[in-house]
C-alpha cells in the first residue's frame, strides 16, 4: 500500500501544479479578454470594476469548473487502466 | 558546432524512441510452450524488472519470478517474465500475475501438437541475453491461427499526440525565439560585420 500511497501524493502534487498554473493562466486570459471587451464596448465606465466584475462572474461559471478536470481525466484513464488489465 | 547541434539531438531522439520502445505495449503472437518460475537474484539488471508484487515485502534482495516460454510465429524462442507492475512506472497497473500464469499455463501448445494454439501475447520491455532481460507479458488472448492482424491502435494515438506535443513546444520556441532572442542578439552584435 506504500506504493499506492507514494503515487497518490506526488501524482495529487504534480497535478496540482498543473492545476494551478492552468487556473492562473485562464484567468489571465479571461481579464486580457475582459479589457479588451471593454475597448470595444466604448469605455463603459471604470475599466478595472468592469474587469472585477467579469471575473467574479468567471470566478462562478462551469468554464472554470472544467479545469477540475485535470485531476478527474487522470483518475478516470488509471481506472480504466485498471479495470481493463486485470478484470477483462 | 553543427556537429555538437546533430550529436546532441541524435542521442535525445535515440533515447526518446528508446523509450517509447520500451515502455509502450507491443503484440506478438506466439505458442506458449512452457511456464516456469525460478528465482531471480537482482543484479546490475535490476532496473529491467519490476519491484515485489504489490503486497509483498520490498526489502528482499531475490525473489521468484513467472516465467512464460514461447515460440514465436518465425519459430524463435521468446522468454516473458510475468510480473505485477503495480502501481509504479510502466502505468500498466497489473496485478494480475498469479491469474495470468494461470492463463498462460492453460493455452500451452508443443510443437507436437497436431492442432496448434497460437496466443497474442501483449508485453512490454525488451528481451536482452547478454544482460538476462525480458519483456514483461500484459495478458494472452487464445487466437485462431499465427496470421491474424492487430492494428495497435493505442500505440498510434499515443504516438500521434507526442508527435503534436512536440510540434507544438518546437513551433512555440521557434516564435519565442524569433519575437525576443534574435533582437537581443541583433542588437549586441549591431555593427560587427
Amino acid at each position: 500500500m506504500l506504493a499506492l500511497l507514494r503515487l497518490m501524493v506526488f501524482g495529487f502534487l504534480f497535478l496540482s501544479v498543473i492545476y494551478v498554473a492552468l487556473s492562473l493562466y485562464s484567468r489571465s486570459v479571461r481579464s486580457a479578454k475582459l479589457r479588451q471587451q471593454w475597448e470595444d464596448d466604448g469605455r463603459p465606465g471604470e475599466r478595472d470594476a468592469f474587469v472585477a466584475a467579469g471575473l467574479k462572474e468567471y470566478d462562478g461559471s462551469v468554464r472554470r469548473k472544467l479545469i477540475l478536470l485535470v485531476y478527474i481525466v487522470p483518475i478516470a484513464v488509471m481506472s480504466t487502466i485498471i479495470y481493463l488489465t486485470n478484470f477483462n | 558546432m553543427v556537429y555538437v547541434k546533430w550529436v546532441f539531438w541524435g542521442t535525445f531522439w535515440v533515447l526518446v524512441a528508446a523509450f517509447f520502445h520500451y515502455t509502450l505495449p507491443q503484440h506478438d503472437i506466439a505458442r506458449i510452450t512452457d511456464t516456469y518460475e525460478k528465482r531471480v537474484d537482482f543484479g546490475e539488471n535490476s532496473i529491467f524488472w519490476s519491484h515485489a508484487a504489490a503486497g509483498d515485502s520490498a526489502a528482499t534482495v531475490n525473489r521468484d519470478v513467472f516465467f512464460i516460454q514461447a515460440f514465436r510465429t518465425d519459430d524463435r524462442p521468446m522468454i516473458y517474465r510475468n510480473e505485477d507492475t503495480g502501481w509504479g512506472w510502466p502505468p500498466y497497473f497489473k496485478f494480475d500475475t498469479s491469474n495470468l500464469q494461470a492463463e498462460a499455463a492453460d493455452l500451452i501448445s508443443k510443437k507436437s501438437a497436431t492442432n496448434a494454439q497460437w496466443v497474442v501475447i501483449k508485453h512490454y520491455g525488451w528481451r536482452n541475453e547478454f544482460m538476462s532481460i525480458f519483456p514483461n507479458a500484459i495478458s494472452v488472448r487464445a487466437v485462431d491461427g499465427p496470421d491474424v492482424r492487430i492494428i495497435p491502435w493505442l500505440n498510434i494515438v499515443i504516438l500521434t499526440l507526442f508527435a503534436a506535443l512536440c510540434w507544438g513546444i518546437r513551433a512555440r520556441w521557434k516564435k519565442f525565439r524569433r519575437n525576443r532572442i534574435d533582437p537581443l542578439v541583433d542588437d549586441y552584435t549591431d555593427g560587427w560585420g
